[in-house]
């Protein structure tokens, strides 16, 4: 008490500079907030509907052209750098503004974004019958619903926008079936097709194959051929019925103007100008639970990221399996149970260099190690029937969470060291005391009480993991992978299948695609994905770590 | 137990000089030439002296004097310091405790030890009491019930958590906790309790519940308790050694140690001259 009586007039020095600390926590928390609302703004504005504008546009030649679509942004520009662009423009100080439009319909006109002069718009206004289509392929479609086809027949409708959401419903359903069809069930017919011919290569290497084995074989193999023929009659009649019907649209302001679009291509299809606000958030979520749940589209650029979400999370999970246990165990030994010394000093300051190593380094590794080494050598010996093709012996979910493992070794293996000497002495005297041997002490006694210290250790390891990108590239994701790593086939988690992965993803929406423009909000919100999906695992173990730490509380004491 | 009891040194004896002990009392432990090194510092030198069983014996002395070294080298607790080296015998049962070969966790059974400051482990107090048998491999509830019961009623603690086994031990108080932590210790039924310095970190209340303590256990156990508080070795305790610079300077019964000591530096100590 006394002691904090006089603190003022002895400290008064020192607290003249606590303005720099609380600027430097000022300084990190701005950034940290402005990088969370950057990404959450751009990333969740993508799916919020935004209007459909018509630009009546004069350029300096006096011409006059219609422009539909969304303004992406506004950008000022200085007169300067369009050079003779913008000659005839007047600006204000040098400086002219101009607008980024997009206006889908890349399969017209060739080209979906703009840009526009403000000074050129010559009027503007958002009629409300305006509609934009969500499609397959090509990107987004505007223009105005006049009227509907089915077999090539103009079909007779008073309201034709209700008509088109309800056939747009029948078309959906259709899709989903279509889909389910090749997926699912041709894709597991696949599956146990490739099985029985490695199962039929297997017997005939290891000369096992007797004509019953091989007639049993050739059985099973018709019986598979002849459903998937059954499936694939039904999936043609699908298909036929999922061409049947068209829409017409209008894209300029007379008929010759108007396009037929097949509606088995049309995803999704709305009013933006017409919306009122509770319409305008249904779709925002609707169109935000379609981008966490649904599969990727046009080369990435378009649909959702669920393979991705799946693969990251399914990756650091399988990290964590595997990188615990073994970090745990090298700590106990290297605190425990090794001489302290050189040697130990050594490894120590390896462990510490370890983490430093940049993990481009671990992807080479891991490929060089994991992938052609011992990958190569398990399909020599487990899975000679599989080669030349390779079924370990190429990047996998199995080779990349132990790339990471490795990777994240040296951080749980400190955390473990940590909060092993955080234990005081006189707990484990008191375990030894009663006659415990040193391994049962430290299993009953000491690893409990180090649990939240280790915990600690996975949860950085686990945030390292999820962010790193560069190895992973090397050892097993990929861009656009053929199946989740987990489905309903036996043995349901496969190891051995490459994956997909949102900071993978990030990189190649965002420097690998063909069309920068539209595929930076997906940039934006695939990484606002990453970030919530790395929180997600944090708070996760966060919340195991605090519920330790409350069940061996008073530790300190 | 009972070999113990019947034990009358048969190892030759080649200082008998500090034995202290009256003709045919029995011995729980002889120490012999026991000499201790922390690296090349010499903590204990030539240490002799014959532990009664079943009475109190408190070693006194002041800070540094080895006497907590000593005790700890009754249940090879020195074990766990890299540097520490030691000669001569500690003879418990008719075995020299200090060979290699024996298996330290078997001795440490049949020694029981309480420290300075309360250790318990943060699980239950239950679990805290039947840490011990479980180590055993005991497994059967009811044995393990019946226990942990006769050690909490031995500890006196029972009545005041036999309602609260279930909690954290960490939430009773100091006294509590450090009879908690007898209680753990009778549990596995030792033959020797080694205190170390049990009460210097007790209010005078508990204090005294683990002195009373101390006294109900000489009944059925040996007890050796180092101690800093002159008074507390005087009330519990029935012998006393008086250690100085890792010597054993005197020892003997606890009134003529107190009343009529034999050495100058004992009257010294106890006068309050130094220490």
């Amino acid at each position: 008490m006394q002691r904090r009586k006089k603190a003022p007039a002895r400290t008064s020095g020192d607290t003249q500079w606590v303005w720099l600390n609380a600027a430097a926590v000022s300084a990190c928390i701005l950034l940290v907030l402005g990088l969370l609302l950057l990404i959450t703004v751009r990333g969740l504005g993508h799916f919020w509907p935004t209007r459909v504008h018509e630009f009546i546009v004069q350029d300096e030649q006096g011409n006059q052209s219609r422009l539909v679509g969304q303004i992406g942004e506004h950008e000022k520009v200085s007169a300067e750098r369009l050079g003779e662009q913008a000659e005839t423009l007047d600006g204000e100080n040098g400086f002219v503004t101009r607008v980024l439009v997009k206006s889908g319909n890349r399969d017209v006109t060739g080209q979906d974004f703009h840009w526009i002069f403000q000074e050129h718009i010559l009027r503007q206004r958002s009629p409300s019958s305006m509609a934009v289509l969500e499609r397959e392929e090509w990107g987004a479609f505007f223009g105005f619903v006049v009227g509907l086809k089915s077999n090539g027949v103009l079909l007779r409708s008073r309201d034709v926008w209700g008509d088109f959401q309800l056939l747009l419903n029948q078309a959906r359903q259709l899709r989903n079936e279509i889909d389910h069809l090749q997926k699912d069930e041709i894709g597991s017919i696949n599956y146990q097709m490739e099985r029985l011919r490695l199962k039929e290569r297997g017997v005939q290497l290891k000369g096992e194959a007797s004509p019953q084995i091989l007639v049993a074989i050739a059985q099973e193999r018709q019986q598979l051929q002849s459903s998937y023929q059954q499936l694939e009659t039904r999936l043609d009649a699908l298909n036929e019925s999922a061409r049947q019907n068209s829409v017409i649209m209008r894209i300029g302001t007379g008929e010759e103007s108007d396009i037929d679009l097949p509606l088995a291509g049309i995803i999704a299809a709305w009013q933006p100008n017409a919306m009122s606000v509770t319409a305008q958030l249904q779709h925002f979520f609707r169109q935000l639970w379609l981008f966490v749940s649904g599969d990727p589209r046009e080369a990435n650029t378009e649909g959702g990221i669920f393979p991705a979400i799946v693969g990251t999370m399914l990756m650091v999970l399988l990290m964590t399996v595997f990188v615990t246990p073994l970090g745990v165990v090298a700590g106990v030994y290297l605190k425990e149970y090794a001489r302290q010394g050189f040697l130990t000093r050594i490894i120590r300051i390896a462990v510490n260099n370890l983490a430093g190593v940049p993990s481009i380094v671990y992807g080479v590794f891991g490929l060089g190690f994991f992938v052609y080494t011992l990958g190569g050598s398990i399909d020599r010996l487990f899975f000679s029937a599989a080669l030349p093709s390779p079924t370990f012996g190429t990047g996998g979910l199995f080779w990349a969470s132990l790339t990471l493992a490795l990777l994240t070794l040296p951080t749980v293996i400190v955390a473990t060291e940590e909060g092993l000497s955080r234990i005081p002495r006189t707990i484990r005297e008191g375990s030894l005391a009663l006659g415990a041997t040193q391994w049962e002490t430290l299993w009953r006694t000491i690893l409990p009480m180090a649990s939240p210290g280790i915990m600690t250790g996975v949860i950085l390891a686990v945030a390292r993991a999820a962010g790193e990108v560069a190895p992973l590239m090397l050892v097993g994701v990929v861009k656009l992978a053929p199946a989740l790593p987990l489905d309903g086939d036996y043995p349901f988690i496969h190891l051995d299948r490459k994956f997909m992965h949102l900071g993978f993803h990030i990189y190649d929406v965002g420097f690998q695609s063909p069309n920068v423009e539209a595929a930076r909000p997906l940039v934006y919100a695939t990484a606002l994905l990453l970030v919530s999906v790395i929180l997600l695992l944090n708070i996760s173990a966060i919340g195991v770590r605090n519920r330790l730490r409350e069940k061996y509380r008073g530790l300190e004491t | 137990m009972t070999a113990q009891e019947q034990l009358v040194l048969s190892v030759p004896v080649k200082v008998p000089l500090h034995l202290g002990l009256p003709e045919g009392t029995p011995v729980a432990v002889s120490v012999r030439d026991l000499n201790l090194y922390y690296g090349e510092v010499q903590a204990l030198k030539d240490i002799c002296i014959d532990i009664a069983a079943k009475q109190v014996t408190a070693f006194i002395g002041p800070s540094g004097c080895g006497k907590s070294t000593l005790l700890r080298c009754f249940n090879r607790m020195n074990d766990l310091i890299p540097s520490c080296r030691t000669e001569g015998s500690i003879i418990l049962g008719e075995r020299d405790i200090q060979k290699k070969t024996i298996n330290v966790a078997e001795l440490r059974r049949q020694v029981g030890m309480v420290f300075q400051k309360p250790n318990p482990f943060p699980k239950t107090i239950y679990e805290n009491v039947a840490y011990g048998l479980r180590i055993q491999g005991i497994k059967r509830r009811r044995q393990l019930d019946e226990s942990v019961e006769w050690a909490l009623r031995g500890a006196a603690l029972w009545d005041e958590v036999k309602d609260r086994l279930t909690e954290s031990a960490l939430g009773l108080s100091g006294g509590q906790q450090q009879r908690l932590v007898i209680a753990r210790a009778i549990a596995v039924q030792p033959e020797i309790i080694l205190l170390d310095e049990p009460c210097s970190s007790l209010d005078p209340i508990s204090t005294l519940k683990v002195e009373e303590l101390i006294n109900d256990l000489k009944e059925r156990y040996s007890i050796v308790i180092v101690t800093h508080n002159m008074q507390q070795a005087a009330r519990v305790s029935d012998r006393t050694a008086f250690m100085y610079l890792g010597e054993m300077i005197e020892y003997g019964d606890t009134d003529q140690v107190f009343t009529n000591p034999g050495k100058k530096r004992t009257e010294d100590y106890i006068t309050g001259r130094y220490g």
